[in-house]
Formats: structure tokens, C-alpha cells, sequence
């Protein structure tokens, strides 16, 4: 008894969808050959085209790319391939004439809610390294100025002195940039 | 040509099953590519009670080009001169493979309602359309009489 009530759910269904068929028929026609899309690409302003057809229209107008349902702007990196369950099978339509676009994978946005404190922890790192980095660089020229490399003027000269001074002024001004880091 | 070919079935079948209002289409002969088609003229302008037949025919790359359309009524109208050339954008710069037949039958029938003396190709009749409304109803009246009964 159990048996044929199921088989008579297993049966209904598919009257229905059917019906259904018929209306996702025309709802998944291509815009451009009526029939339904193969190869499927939708537009950016959501219209359905199979994409040998749009390709074709793109050919016909490059200077001037519409779309032909809304006149909206479009081109090849302007669609979005459409990819149902089955579509794993077709292999050959692909890669005739004019490949789909390949779809675009974005990778997911980290919302606030992800890792809040690694997000902040990261971008502090990189800023105390930067501020780390620079003040270190001029300690650097001014120790080698102080040690005289082989290069420099003999201790005493007037150059020597200069530079000595030079250095003085830019190790103050260091420090005074790090003062105002320090502040700000 | 497989395709268009299919499309322009498609497009018929359509017309057949489901026509627009006023308006009708069919092949000529056995040439798909070669329809005729006519339009009722709109109530309540001086093509009313005219039927207008229209000579269309369709490029072997329909739709990527427009069908050539013109009136085989003659008709008094801005936008259409005495050979029935038609001047309407979407025919010429502003055709997309998404119009269909039925959308063009539904546009030529609105031109015919609401002519655009702008864009005139026969400027004479877009002066008269412009300056003396009743003139032009008349005489489209009239020709509508004589032409298109």
C-alpha cells in the first residue's frame, strides 16, 4: 500500500516540473538566438546570452560594446560564465572558437568578525618596524662618520670638524623626529 | 546560418502563435529570409483603418544586422519617404540582436503614432507635422484612404 502512494509522489512531480520546464524555458533563453543559453554568460546587468552568441555581437561592434537587451556596457571581462551541475560534461563547446571567460574567484572579505585581533596585530607590526627602521639608519651613518673610514679627512682638519658637526645636526635631528613620533 | 536560421523559425512561430496587436508576419514564399508583414494603422491617428503591408528582408547574419524593412503601402509619414524607406535608429545605429520582429512591428507602429520630425526623411511632411498638425492629418488621411484600403 505504502509502496504505489510513493510511487504516485515519484509520479506527480515531474507533471509539475514539467510545467516548471517550460517556463525555465523561455526564462533561460538567450537573449540573442532565442533558444536556450548553451555556453551560458551573464552580463553584469543580468542578462542571459549563450556566449558563442555574445561573442559574435562583441565581434560584429568592437568599438562600441552593448549590451543588446539594455545597452548597458559590456565585454569579455564584463560577463560572468554560468556554471549549472551538468556543465562538467560538455567538454568539447568550450573549447571551440571564442572561449568562455574564465570566472572571476575573489577571495572572501575579512569581515570585522574573522580574526579582529590578528587583523590589528598585523598591521601594527609592519607599522613599529617602520618607524623601528629609519631612526636606525641614520645611527648607522653617523657611527661610521665617528670611526673614520679611510675615506675621510684627518682628525682636526676643517672638513673633519664639518663633518663631525654634520653628523651632531643630523643625529639631533633624529632625535627630534622620534620626540615628535614619540608625541604624535 | 544554422542558428539565424533557427532564430528567424523561432521569431515566426512566435508571430504565428502569438501576434502583437495590430500587427502581423509571414514568409513571402518558402524563403526564410524573406518576410512580409503588415500593421494596422493606430486608432486614433489619420492611419486608422489603413492596413500597411512591409517588405522585410533579413541578412543571412540576422541577428548581428538588422532586417531591411520598408512600407509597400505608400504611406504619408516624416519618417518614411515615398520608395517606404523607413528612418528609425534601431534599424540603422541603434539595432541589437535582442530586437525581434514583434519588437520592430511594435516600434514602427508606435512611429506611426507618434512621428519624430527631429530626425525627418521627407521634410516636408515633418515642416507640415510640426507646424500645421491638421494638414498633415489630412493629407495622411487622405492617402490612407486612397493607399491603404
Amino acid at each position: 500500500m505504502a509502496t504505489p502512494t510513493g510511487a504516485e509522489g515519484g509520479t506527480t512531480p515531474p507533471g509539475g516540473a514539467d510545467s516548471a520546464d517550460t517556463d525555465a524555458g523561455t526564462f533561460y533563453e538567450c537573449n540573442i538566438c532565442l533558444d536556450t543559453a548553451r555556453d551560458p554568460v551573464v552580463s553584469m546587468c543580468g542578462h542571459l546570452f549563450c556566449w558563442p552568441c555574445l561573442h559574435q555581437w562583441l565581434e560584429t561592434r568592437p568599438q562600441k560594446q552593448m549590451c543588446p537587451v539594455c545597452k548597458a556596457g559590456i565585454g569579455k571581462d564584463k560577463v560572468i560564465p554560468v556554471y549549472g551541475r551538468g556543465s562538467n560534461n560538455q567538454q568539447d563547446p568550450r573549447e571551440k572558437l571564442p572561449p568562455r571567460p574564465a570566472g572571476q574567484r575573489s577571495e572572501p572579505e575579512n569581515q570585522g568578525g574573522g580574526f579582529p585581533g590578528f587583523g590589528f596585530g598585523d598591521g601594527g607590526f609592519h607599522m613599529s618596524f617602520g618607524i623601528g627602521a629609519f631612526p636606525f639608519g641614520i645611527f648607522a651613518s653617523t657611527f661610521n662618520f665617528n670611526d673614520g673610514r679611510p675615506g675621510p679627512a684627518p682628525p682636526g682638519s676643517p672638513q673633519n670638524r664639518e663633518e663631525q658637526f654634520l653628523s651632531k645636526v643630523f643625529l639631533w635631528v633624529a632625535i627630534l623626529f622620534i620626540f615628535y613620533l614619540l608625541i604624535a | 546560418m544554422g542558428t539565424n536560421n533557427k532564430r528567424l523559425k523561432k521569431e515566426l512561430m512566435e508571430m504565428q502563435s502569438d501576434p502583437p496587436e495590430n500587427c502581423s508576419a509571414g514568409l513571402v514564399g518558402d524563403d526564410i529570409y524573406h518576410w512580409q508583414a503588415s500593421i494596422f494603422g493606430p486608432e486614433g491617428t489619420p492611419y486608422a483603418g489603413g492596413i500597411f503591408f512591409l517588405d522585410m528582408k533579413f541578412p543571412t547574419d540576422y541577428p548581428f544586422k538588422a532586417p531591411t524593412i520598408r512600407f509597400t503601402t505608400k504611406i504619408y509619414h516624416p519618417n518614411i519617404n515615398s520608395n517606404g524607406s523607413i528612418c528609425v535608429d534601431i534599424l540603422r545605429s541603434q539595432w541589437s540582436p535582442a530586437i525581434t520582429v514583434n519588437k520592430v512591428l511594435l516600434s514602427l507602429s508606435s512611429l506611426m503614432a507618434d512621428p519624430n520630425p527631429r530626425d525627418p526623411l521627407v521634410p516636408e511632411i515633418a515642416k507640415l507635422y510640426e507646424h500645421d498638425l491638421a494638414k498633415y492629418n489630412k493629407n495622411a488621411k487622405e492617402w490612407t484612404e486612397k493607399f491603404a484600403r
